[in-house]
């Protein structure tokens, strides 16, 4: 809970205000996402994917596009883990951490679930294929940015 | 019976995540409206009071910088009136009628809330019904056009951006008063683009472009921004890049100007095209 209303703050008074060039816009709150203990079941996980991204477009101006987006990673997420499990990482206790699991497998579980989210995310605000290149181009270096902010604070995150 | 409820339970989580994208998109394709739906007011209360207060603190930053354009606007006006009281007068009795000759009324505002990154840019003032304002008014900083108002509630209002891919504008070269149409490409937040100049104007580099008075929101001659040099050719046409003038990143104070005979020139308008 308190991730949740420490990583909306951050998205809402430094992230939102980070624009190069039109090009890279983090999107950091998926972190919430990422997060979430192991064994979470999955409706839970689709409805507070759902929640954060109503907040997120609430104060953003844009109904329904950070909440499209955001439902798609939070589906794509248990598919990533099954995935990309590893024994050390499948304690269903544990939340998904750099710490626990690893810094490579925690970047390859990082990028895959924040690249599906800002395809999502931009392919949706622009409603349609034309510039593809274009919108593409904001896809990946956006992925890049957002997977960095999100590695970086999961390192300085306080642990239990 | 019972092999739908087990279906439905193994399908649950597919269920509800259709249902949730379902709903998102719903509000997405409804949200075209949304500046002017009721159901949303509340969420733009909240975003209202809680941007305000966020902008308070950004304003302390900016002030330096607003205090230099206010400085350099007044100086501008103060020769202004320098001009007109220079103006011979003429023989005739004058009654000072106040209301008679103005055509535009103007209110200041600050925006509380704005994006550049969006490919559909709005911005949120802190003026709304309560202090006059309307639909339709438009937005121009002290350096150039801004935006158009789109939705207003009590205390809040919000105007769709220059930067917004539905936002289309007549806009004119000052110098040969050829005009044509300036639209945002959805790229850069510097540079909008004016189509529909004929390939026989000539142009140059830092021509200036200005409002050309057709749309009945802004007066003719405000400011937009400057040719880039750029210039695309296409069938009869050609397109020029134009640098704005505005800043979108970082606009604190804006104006709105209401034109105060334009449901008169509309009705006019539209009663000659109807026949």
């Amino acid at each position: 809970m308190i991730s949740f209303a420490v990583l909306i703050v951050l998205q809402l008074l430094i992230f939102n205000n980070i624009q190069f060039s039109g090009f890279v816009n983090p999107y950091v709150y998926v972190m919430f996402i990422l997060i979430l203990p192991m064994a979470i079941p999955t409706w839970i996980l689709l409805l507070l994917s759902f929640m954060t991204g109503i907040v997120i477009d609430i104060f953003a101006g844009t109904m329904g596009v950070h909440a499209f987006a955001t439902v798609m990673a939070g589906f794509a997420r248990p598919w990533v883990l099954s995935l990309n499990i590893t024994a050390e990482a499948s304690d269903p206790e544990m939340s998904p951490s750099s710490h626990n699991s690893g810094l490579r497998w925690f970047f390859i579980y990082t990028v895959t679930v924040v690249f599906i989210h800002h395809f999502s995310l931009f392919f949706v605000e622009v409603f349609s294929f034309t510039n593809f290149f274009h919108t593409i181009l904001r896809v990946l270096l956006s992925t890049l940015v957002t997977t960095f902010f999100i590695i970086l604070f999961d390192i300085i995150r306080p642990r239990r | 019976m019972r092999s739908l409820l087990n279906f439905l339970l193994r399908y649950k989580n597919l269920i509800i995540f259709f249902i949730l994208e379902a709903v998102a998109l719903v509000m997405i394709s409804s949200s075209h409206d949304y500046h002017q739906s009721v159901a949303y007011g509340v969420a733009r209360s909240i975003n209202g009071f809680v941007s305000k207060r966020i902008e308070k603190g950004h304003a302390y930053f900016n002030l330096r910088e607003v205090n230099k354009e206010l400085v350099t606007e007044n100086l501008m006006l103060r020769r202004r009136i320098e001009n007109l009281a220079a103006v011979p007068q003429t023989g005739l009795t004058s009654i000072n009628d106040t209301l008679s000759g103005i055509r535009y009324n103007y209110l200041n505002a600050v925006v509380i809330n704005n994006s550049v990154n969006k490919q559909k840019n709005f911005i949120t003032l802190d003026k709304g019904a309560r202090h006059g304002v309307t639909t339709g008014m438009g937005v121009a900083s002290s350096k150039g056009v801004v935006g158009v108002v789109v939705g207003v509630s009590r205390n809040y209002s919000v105007a769709m951006s220059l930067l917004n891919t539905s936002f289309k504008l007549s806009a004119s070269i000052a110098r040969n008063d050829y005009f044509g149409s300036l639209a945002w490409d959805g790229r850069n937040h510097r540079y909008a683009q004016l189509s529909e100049i004929p390939h026989h104007v000539a142009v140059a580099e830092g021509d200036t472009i200005v409002t050309s008075g057709f749309s009945a929101i802004y007066p003719p001659g405000l400011m937009i921004g400057t040719l880039t040099g750029d210039q695309k050719r296409g069938g009869d046409f050609v397109t020029l890049k134009v640098l704005l003038s505005a800043d979108f990143k970082k606009l604190t104070d804006v104006y709105l100007i209401g034109n105060l005979s334009r449901n008169e020139r509309e009705n006019l308008e539209k009663e000659v095209t109807n026949e």
